[in-house]
């Protein structure tokens, strides 16, 4: 199965609603709690980060029998340094994305715990975000 | 704690009558920041924790009913007297999510919970 979602720059309204729809598709598929809520957390992160860091992107869901896969594209401005977007607690978010209740400099690193595979292309015209679960046996994440 | 019982103490509002059911509530997180409670939240292993857990918090947007849905949790407290917009009670109905709402500080509102047995959720922590 496959599922593509628009992601709109700077709207918090709708900010979420791509990972609350894969949260439901996965929960009608029968799949595990566990794994539901590791991909489910990368994802919404992911689309936050859309949201708030970028001008607009879009997502799309892959689920089959070995694996889920959720990539994240948007059009810029780019991460400038992945290294240091990975640290907890680094974030460059705007006063107005705390109020919404975002940047706590999370975004990367709680998708990383939360992730089997993870790889991160950015440039100033755009990032790509690639996170990969596996199915069958539970991975342990922590 | 039963859920009627933290309503009365602590003078809640319900914005989602349609979903008030009787639940016992034995956990809580609070944050302002959703990042913080995805960290927390998503490291507890055992789904019944999460089900019997309330989530404190100031946030009034979309975001914090996204957040319990994202965890599977069912109860979302607003403090500080803070009123939720009419969007976001019917994201919080839509996503069937108990919401509250009362005058207490966040602080004030966690003393008093943990006082009255309700444990805090930790990072890693498993019950």
């Amino acid at each position: 199965m496959v599922k593509e979602y628009q992601i709109i720059a700077k709207n918090y309204d709708l900010a979420g609603r791509a990972s609350s729809d894969i949260k439901r598709t996965l929960k009608s598929l029968g799949i595990p709690w566990n794994l539901t809520k590791r991909v489910c957390a990368a994802s919404y992160e992911a689309e936050i980060n859309v949201v708030i860091h970028s001008v607009g992107g879009y997502a799309t869901f892959e689920i089959n029998d070995t694996y889920i896969l959720l990539d994240f594209f948007d059009d810029g401005p780019g991460i400038p340094d992945i290294e240091l977007a990975m640290l907890e607690g680094f974030s460059t978010a705007s006063e107005l994305d705390h109020a919404n209740g975002f940047g706590a400099g999370m975004g990367l690193p709680n998708m990383k715990r939360s992730v089997d595979e993870m790889k991160v292309e950015s440039d100033p015209f755009g990032t790509h975000v690639h996170l990969v679960f596996y199915r069958g046996e539970e991975h342990e994440t922590d | 704690m039963k859920l009627s019982e933290i309503i009365e103490k602590y003078q809640c509002q319900v914005y989602t009558k349609e979903l008030l059911r009787e639940k016992e509530i034995k956990y809580a997180f609070c944050a302002d920041l959703m990042s913080d409670a995805l960290m927390v939240l998503n490291s507890v292993k055992d789904d019944r924790v999460l089900i019997d857990s309330i989530l404190i918090t100031g946030l009034t947007t979309n975001q914090s009913i996204r957040t319990a849905e994202m965890l599977d949790m069912e109860v979302v407290l607003i403090v500080r007297g803070k009123i939720p917009s009419l969007k976001v009670i019917e994201l919080a109905k839509e996503s069937n999510i108990i919401l509250l709402s009362t005058e207490h500080t966040m602080f004030n509102t966690s003393g008093m919970m943990y006082q009255d047995g309700i444990k805090g959720i930790i990072y890693n922590q498993q019950w």
